[in-house]
C-alpha cells in the first residue's frame, strides 16, 4: 500500500483526467482511439460473481461477508465471464465497424460515470488504482438497463500518459438480465 | 382452450405457428408434456464428486437440488421445504451435510430427507418425518458423465431416450483419455426469448451463422461448412450437426474445430495437446467419428452442446418469452490446468453473456420473440420447410443425414413437440 505522501494531488489529477478522457472516448463510440490507450499485452477480465451464502466460520469478522469471495475470476477454478487479451479487444473493436453487428445496429447509447478514484499502489513504472462506475444503457425497442460495478486497473507510465495494462471489472449484478456484458467497461 | 395445438404445428412441421412461441396456454401444455415427461439434464458427476457435494439445478421452473449423498449416490430432490414450500437450498454449489429452512428451521439432509423440526418437542402428536422429506425426483439416470433426471416415473430408460444420440456424443466424451470435466457452476443470464428458440439455434441451425455472425466468423469457416458440414437427426427430437472431414484430412485441420483459438487466445502447447488428442481419435471413436469436426448438438428437449466453444447449454423457460440460459464451460478432465483455462476462455469470450457472438444470437431471440407476439398474423406461420424431404440414411452414422442447410432438424423437434403437447391437451 502506497504511503498517502506518493497521492500527491497532481498525480490524483493527471489519472482522474485520464478516466474522464477513456470514458468520453467509450460513451463517444470511439473505440479505435480507445484500443490506443492499451497495452498491447493487457489482461482484461470480468470474473464471475457467485452468490454464496455468508461464511459462518467466519462469524463476527469482515471475512465472513468480504466481495472477494463471491469472485471467480481467472485464477479460480470457477467460470470468470470474460477473460481477454489485447487481439480479442482488437476483434470487439473490429465488430463495433463492422456492417454485420445486428445488436449494436442501431448502436447503443451509453452514458457512464467513473468516481471514486483511489490510487492504491504507486511505483515508477505504473500505478495501481480502482474506480467506480455507473453506466446507463439504452437502445431502441427495450428497457434502459444500469450497470454498476468496481474497475481495479494497473495503469502504466507511457509516453504522453498511461497505458491500461490490466483490468478486471467486478460486476455488481446479482442476476445478470442485462442484454450484453460485452461492453467496454 | 383457445388454441389447438395441430394448428400451430402442421403434420409435416414445416409450418409452424406464432402461438407456439407466445401463447401462454401452449406454455402450460409445455410445462406438463414436455417437461414433465422427458429427461432433463441437471448435472455433470464432475462438479458433486464427494459426498455432501450438490449443485442446483431446475426442472422448467421448478427448482432441483442435486447431492451427493453419504451412499455415494446421486439424489435429486425439489429445493422447497414441505412445511412453507421455501427454498432450502439458497447457493449455487457447494458441500453440506444438510439444508436448513430459514422461516421455521425444518432441516433436511442432502438426500432430502427430514431430520429434524425444532417445534415437535411442544406438540402432543409428533409428525411422521419419513413422509414429510423433500419431494424427490423419482426418476435419475446417468449417461457418460450426464445426470438427468425425470417427473414421469414411467419413462423409458436414459439410455433409450438419448438413443443414437450417444453414437454423435459419445464422438466428443470418448475423445478424452479420462472423459470430460464441467467447469465450476455454469454462466446464467436471462434472455427476454422463448426457451425453443435457443434450443433450436444449436440443434442444427448454422444456417445462421454466416449472416447474423458476419461480423465476426469469417468466411472461410462458413465455406468448410459448406463444403462438409452435415445436419443429422438420430430420432427423438435431438440433433447434431458437424463437418464430415474427408478420410485423410491432416490431423490439424480436425483437431477439435477451435477456430478462434490459432489467433486470439492458444499457445504452442493448446495446439500441440489438440493435436495429440485428434492423433488418437481414430483409436478412442473410431474412423468415422475421428472425422467430425464439431459444430452444434442438442437433446430433447433444452440441452444442447456447442462443440466448437465447448459449452454445454440449458434453456430454462420462464414463461413464454422468458429464458434462463445456463452455459457451462466443459474441459478434458486429464488436460493441465493451463490449457483447461484457455478452453474455458475460448467458451466465455465468445458465449454466455459476455460473449461477443451471444451478444447477436440473444438480440435475434428477443426480436423473434417480438415477430411471435403480435396479432392479425396467426395465417401467417414461420416457415420451416427449407430442404424438406432431402434428408436420407447414411452408410456409416445412425440417423437420417443431409446438409446444414435442411432444416429438418427443427421440424423433427417440433414434429415430437406437437405429440408430447397433443397427449396432454384437453380432447374437444
Amino acid at each position: 500500500m502506497n504511503g498517502s505522501t506518493d497521492v500527491t494531488p497532481e498525480l490524483q489529477h493527471e489519472v482522474e483526467q485520464w478516466y474522464y478522457r477513456e470514458a468520453r472516448l467509450l460513451d463517444g463510440r470511439q473505440y479505435q482511439t480507445w484500443l490506443g490507450l492499451c497495452a498491447e499485452d493487457i489482461r482484461y477480465v470480468m470474473p464471475g460473481r457467485s452468490n454464496p451464502l455468508v461464511d459462518n466460520a467466519e462469524r463476527g469478522r469482515e471475512e465472513m461477508i468480504c466481495v472477494d469471495r463471491e469472485l471467480e475470476g481467472v485464477e479460480s477454478d470457477g467460470l470468470p465471464i470474460r477473460d481477454e487479451t489485447y487481439p480479442f479487444l482488437a476483434m470487439r473493436v473490429g465488430r463495433a465497424y463492422a456492417p454485420n453487428s445486428w445488436a449494436e445496429n442501431p448502436p447503443a447509447r451509453t452514458r457512464r460515470i467513473i468516481g471514486n478514484v483511489e490510487i492504491r499502489e504507486v511505483d515508477t513504472a505504473q500505478l495501481s488504482i480502482t474506480s467506480n462506475f455507473h453506466l446507463f444503457f439504452s437502445r431502441p425497442g427495450s428497457a434502459d438497463f444500469l450497470y454498476a460495478g468496481q474497475r481495479r486497473d494497473v495503469l502504466r507510465r507511457a509516453e504522453g500518459g498511461f497505458r491500461l495494462a490490466s483490468r478486471e471489472v467486478v460486476m455488481d449484478l446479482a442476476d445478470i438480465e442485462v442484454p450484453t456484458l460485452g461492453l467496454f467497461f | 382452450m383457445r388454441t389447438r395445438v395441430r394448428d400451430v404445428v402442421n403434420d409435416d412441421a414445416t409450418l409452424i405457428g406464432r402461438r407456439a412461441w407466445s401463447d401462454p396456454e401452449i406454455y402450460e401444455l409445455e410445462k406438463r408434456g414436455i417437461f414433465g415427461r422427458s429427461w432433463l439434464f441437471l448435472a455433470h458427476e464432475s462438479q458433486i464428486r464427494n459426498p455432501g457435494d450438490y449443485v442446483q439445478a431446475y426442472m422448467c421452473e421448478t427448482p432441483i437440488i442435486v447431492a451427493r449423498g453419504p451412499d455415494g449416490k446421486v439424489h435429486a430432490s425439489v429445493n422447497s421445504c414441505t412445511h412453507r414450500g421455501l427454498p432450502v437450498c439458497r447457493t449455487d454449489h457447494g458441500n453440506t451435510n444438510g439444508f436448513v429452512c430459514p422461516y421455521h428451521a425444518w432441516s433436511y439432509d442432502v438426500t432430502g430427507r427430514l431430520r429434524g423440526i425444532p417445534q415437535e418437542k411442544q406438540v402432543r402428536k409428533r409428525p411422521d418425518k419419513s413422509r414429510l422429506g423433500l419431494k424427490k425426483v423419482p426418476r435419475v439416470e446417468s449417461w457418460s458423465g450426464m445426470i438427468f433426471g425425470s417427473f414421469d416415473e414411467e419413462i423409458e430408460s436414459l439410455d433409450d431416450y438419448l438413443g443414437d444420440m450417444k453414437f454423435y456424443l459419445g464422438a466428443f466424451f470418448d475423445r478424452f483419455p479420462q472423459g470430460v470435466e464441467f467447469v465450476g457452476s455454469p454462466q446464467r443470464w436471462v434472455i427476454n426469448a422463448n426457451w425453443k428458440l435457443p434450443m433450436e439455434n444449436q440443434l442444427g441451425d448454422v444456417n445462421h451463422g454466416p449472416f447474423l455472425h458476419a461480423s465476426v466468423i469469417p468466411p472461410e469457416a462458413n465455406q468448410e461448412i459448406i463444403e462438409h458440414g452435415v445436419s443429422v437427426v438420430p430420432g427423438g427430437g435431438h440433433g447434431a450437426t458437424f463437418r464430415l472431414m474427408p478420410e485423410g484430412t491432416e490431423v490439424d485441420k480436425v483437431a477439435w474445430g477451435f477456430e478462434a483459438m490459432s489467433t486470439l487466445l492458444a499457445g504452442p502447447e493448446v495446439h500441440e495437446y489438440l493435436r495429440e488428442i485428434q492423433a488418437r481419435a481414430q483409436e478412442r471413436v473410431g474412423p468415422i467419428r475421428s472425422r467430425i469436426k464439431g459444430l452444434t448438438f442438442g437433446v430433447f428437449p433444452n440441452l444442447s452442446f456447442l462443440w466448437s466453444n465447448t459449452a454445454f447449454k440449458v434453456s430454462h423457460p420462464r414463461g413464454p418469452g422468458r429464458v434462463e440460459y445456463w452455459s457451462w464451460s466443459v474441459v478434458p478432465a486429464d488436460a493441465p490446468d493451463e490449457i483447461k483455462k484457455v478452453l474455458r476462455g475460448n467458451h466465455t469470450s465468445f458465449f454466455g453473456p459476455g460473449g461477443i457472438l451471444e451478444q447477436e444470437d440473444s438480440e435475434a431471440w428477443m426480436q423473434q420473440f417480438l415477430g411471435a407476439n403480435i396479432d392479425f398474423a396467426d395465417d401467417r406461420p414461420f416457415f420451416y420447410g427449407l430442404g424438406e424431404g432431402e434428408e436420407g440414411p447414411h452408410p456409416d452414422m445412425p440417423g437420417l443425414v443431409s446438409s446444414t442447410a435442411n432444416e429438418f432438424y427443427a421440424r423433427e423437434f417440433f414434429k415430437r413437440w406437437r405429440i408430447a403437447l397433443e397427449a396432454v391437451e384437453d380432447p374437444r
